[in-house]
């Protein structure tokens, strides 16, 4: 099934009788992406819409966590590694180099795999984004981290001691922490790279609610090894293999009748 | 298809599949064996056949619980999802021709004693023949995941309903000519009811094999041709 | 299972290890010893002579009592001044190559020539700051030598610093990147504060290192047997003090020079304690 076909799928997939108007938040067409020599991504053409959870699924290796990252050019921080192609984010043109690298990240922020908070307090984490962007008085400083400790679900279990040093939480306090420090900075588009894969199912199953209740103010795009998580998760899904987009299109779908071969046997656990 | 990379998986399907395909093989016996004992008054026969069903019964719980268990275990997708999906239906619809199988010998022992002339079974012999074809090419679709297998009955099934209602005003004419022959004709009328209905469950497992295989019912609306219920009474009532 | 253990190679696989490690413990107890031997001569030595006199007289001439006030004083002026000097320069460096110019080939090249200084010998040091300095200026001086000491420091916050960046988890950066924090405020707000206690053991090992060099000083600031601030002239400073007054044939500068060394050693000994609180500190919170 051609990938151009694929795209035009999710009008034709929706279940008969749901009108939906879908805005695409972020589009991107023909993107290939090189590390030195070698092109680890090739021609990807998808579109992540607003309000919605995109998952990329795919075995080690098919450049899910590369694609992500260059929707908000975190390659930049390192040499050899160049995107090419058109990823707008609204129309803005992402990889042009004209574009204000902190301004971009601000809108689209990211939470890694890896718990990290800053080695300050819970309180400075959140409030270092906000200073960063904004003057702001003291309360309305507290009510914003507030704010984002409330949206990461993790107000009630911080709140008496917003002193305390980040990395004192557990790993999936720490997560949320990152979550609510990414949230502070009031960002439109948020990326999830594996947020779960470090934590265990309780701290993950949290994640995973939290996810769906952001999906009403944020666009959200996550890569995930898990395809069960995926199939919880997300409202579409693209699945990746070897630097390529295989198919794309609503979760329900995807996951009941996958339309290539290569999608089904890697959700069915007859990959390799 | 290649296999699970898990073999256990592998397995669980597959014993599924076999359960069902035990299943049906047990269900053709029966419906085979009811309409020899109706044809043959033979009580005995009708007996087993009564004991057997315990059987079919036994099986269908036996696959229900497998199949919960390959759920809660493997978390199937897309075409496994469907196969243990498909199973449950399978011997949903088995059971039930069982069970109508059971009803038809229930009735040889109550028939005990009277001897009609052989012509007034002739129809619902040639009924049983059909919906015999009809299983056993199911089966075989299913056991071949052979879509084209599954529209063959699916269509068949039509032609089942017309005998049906044939044979409805066949033992009409038998009544009215006799009244001796009342009461075996209706017992024969309910029986044939009972055979178009597995001829319907029969058509019933035609859509999941489909479903298993396609990912999507049959889009068409089912053919009928099973005029039973009023208008051929009512004409025959006329005469 | 017991029965297939081949007793005999089981056997000399245990012999064997009995040995190595009895070998191993002899060595270290051999180079243990002979710490523990100096230690306590310069203990037996020079803690004889300790007392409050020589932290509040000066150098006395030979055959009159006095104490270490002004090498002390010049010393940690001259100390402090090598720190301030070199710290700035060698954290920034360090930053250089950890932060901006990662996999730059500049930062091979300082790299390199770095460890090379790292291990450079300090009367070249000496020399060559004579030759810059001292030739120049006509005159030794507190500066050269505090310049000279700072030449040392360089090398060693450039490594640690550099080293203590390094060791930072990318995911940090990335982390700190990805609410938008520019490349500078991301080193100075988060990657100094994670490194910070590293940072400050380098600069600690660095004082350490200094303490205890000679050779630059005695091309630099000379000696100087009374009390004086003036850096633009020689400045008495303990190592000098120290080859001057052991070398000497009178018993009382003998004895101060035991002192002095006692001084120094324990000075180094608790800088290395408190640097390494700091870092189990830091590793614990």
């Amino acid at each position: 099934m051609s990938v151009a076909a694929a795209l035009i799928v999710p009008s034709v997939t929706h279940a008969a009788g749901i009108a939906e108007d879908l805005r695409e938040k972020i589009s991107i067409r023909d993107l290939d992406f090189y590390y030195g020599d070698n092109r680890a991504l090739k021609s990807i053409s998808v579109s992540l819409y607003q309000g919605k959870v995109t998952a990329f699924i795919g075995p080690s290796g098919c450049g899910k966590s590369t694609l992500l990252r260059v929707l908000n050019r975190m390659y930049d921080l390192y040499p050899n590694q160049r995107a090419t192609g058109n990823v707008r984010l609204d129309n803005e043109d992402i990889l042009s180099p004209s574009q204000d690298l902190n301004l971009l990240r601000a809108k689209i922020g990211m939470v890694f795999q890896k718990p990290t908070p800053f080695p300050m307090t819970i309180f400075e984490n959140i409030a270092f984004g906000i200073r960063l962007y904004e003057r702001l008085p003291k309360s309305e400083l507290e009510d914003r981290v507030r704010f984002a400790l409330e949206r990461a679900a993790l107000w009630d279990e911080v709140k008496n001691k917003l002193g305390a040093n980040g990395l004192s939480l557990s790993g999936g306090q720490q997560q949320r922490l990152c979550i609510a420090r990414t949230v502070a900075v009031q960002p439109e588009v948020i990326l999830f790279d594996e947020p779960c894969s470090a934590l265990d199912p309780i701290s993950t199953a949290k994640i995973e609610e939290l996810i769906d209740e952001l999906k009403d103010h944020y666009t959200i795009a996550i890569v995930t090894h898990n395809m069960q998580q995926a199939a919880r998760v997300s409202d579409f899904t693209a699945f990746m293999y070897l630097g390529e987009l295989v198919e794309f299109g609503e979760t329900t779908r995807i996951f009941t009748t996958p339309s290539d071969r290569r999608t089904q046997d890697y959700i069915t656990g007859r990959f390799g | 298809m290649t296999d699970h990379t898990m073999k256990a998986f592998d397995t669980d399907l597959q014993d599924l599949a076999r359960m069902v395909a035990e299943m049906g093989g047990l269900a053709e016996k029966q419906v085979a064996d009811s309409v020899d004992a109706l044809a043959k008054r033979d009580t005995t026969l009708a007996q087993r056949i009564t004991a057997a069903d315990a059987n079919i019964d036994a099986l269908q719980g036996e696959i229900e619980e497998k199949a919960v268990l390959t759920i809660a275990r493997r978390q199937p997708m897309a075409v496994d999802l469907r196969e243990v999906v498909g199973a449950l239906r399978l011997a949903n619809d088995l059971e039930r021709i069982g069970d109508l199988a059971k009803n038809i010998a229930k009735r040889v022992m109550a028939l005990n004693g009277e001897f009609p002339p052989p012509k007034l079974i002739r129809g619902v012999e040639h009924m049983t023949d059909l919906v015999l074809q009809q299983l056993k090419l199911v089966l075989d679709a299913y056991g071949r995941r052979d879509v084209s297998k599954a529209m063959t009955v699916w269509r068949g099934d039509e032609e089942i309903d017309a005998v049906c209602t044939s044979v409805f005003r066949e033992l009409l004419t038998y009544m009215m000519e006799d009244p001796r022959n009342i009461t075996f004709c209706i017992h024969l009328m309910f029986c044939a009811k009972n055979i178009e209905r597995m001829g319907d469950h029969a058509t019933n497992i035609a859509e999941t094999v489909h479903y298993i295989i396609e990912g999507r019912p049959i889009a068409d609306p089912r053919p009928k041709g099973d005029t039973t219920t009023i208008a051929a009474l009512r004409t025959a009532g006329d005469r | 299972m017991n029965s297939q253990i081949n007793t005999p190679l089981y056997a000399s696989r245990r012999r064997r290890n009995v040995i190595t490690m009895g070998l191993a413990f002899a060595a270290t107890a051999f180079g243990l010893a002979w710490l523990v031997l100096i230690l306590a001569v310069l203990l037996w030595e020079g803690f004889s002579g300790l007392s409050l006199a020589v932290f509040t007289e000066m150098t006395p001439p030979p055959g009159s009592a006095g104490g270490l006030l002004n090498p002390i004083m010049g010393s940690l002026v001259m100390t402090i001044i090598a720190v301030l000097l070199g710290t700035p320069l060698g954290i920034l460096a360090g930053t250089y190559m950890a932060e901006y110019g990662r996999y730059d080939k500049l930062t091979m090249v300082v790299r390199f020539i770095n460890d090379i200084l790292l291990s450079a010998p300090s009367i070249v040091v000496g020399l060559f700051v004579y030759e810059i300095m001292v030739a120049q200026m006509g005159h030794f001086s507190g500066w050269a030598g505090a310049v000279s000491l700072a030449v040392i420091v360089v090398p060693v916050v450039v490594r640690t610093t550099e080293d203590m960046l390094t060791l930072l988890p990318d995911t940090l950066r990335e982390a700190a990147a990805s609410i938008g924090l520019p490349r500078s405020l991301m080193i100075q707000k988060v990657a100094y504060r994670a490194a910070r206690a590293g940072m400050v053991t380098g600069v600690l090992l660095a004082v350490a290192r200094i303490s205890g060099e000679t050779a630059p000083l005695l091309f630099t600031s000379l000696n100087n047997q009374f009390w004086s601030l003036n850096l633009n002239a020689p400045v008495a400073s303990l190592p000098v003090v120290i080859f001057q007054f052991a070398l000497s044939p009178y018993k009382d500068w003998q004895r101060l020079a035991w002192t002095g060394a006692l001084i120094i050693t324990l000075a180094v000994l608790t800088l290395s304690i408190v640097a390494r609180v700091l870092a189990a500190q830091r590793k614990s919170s």
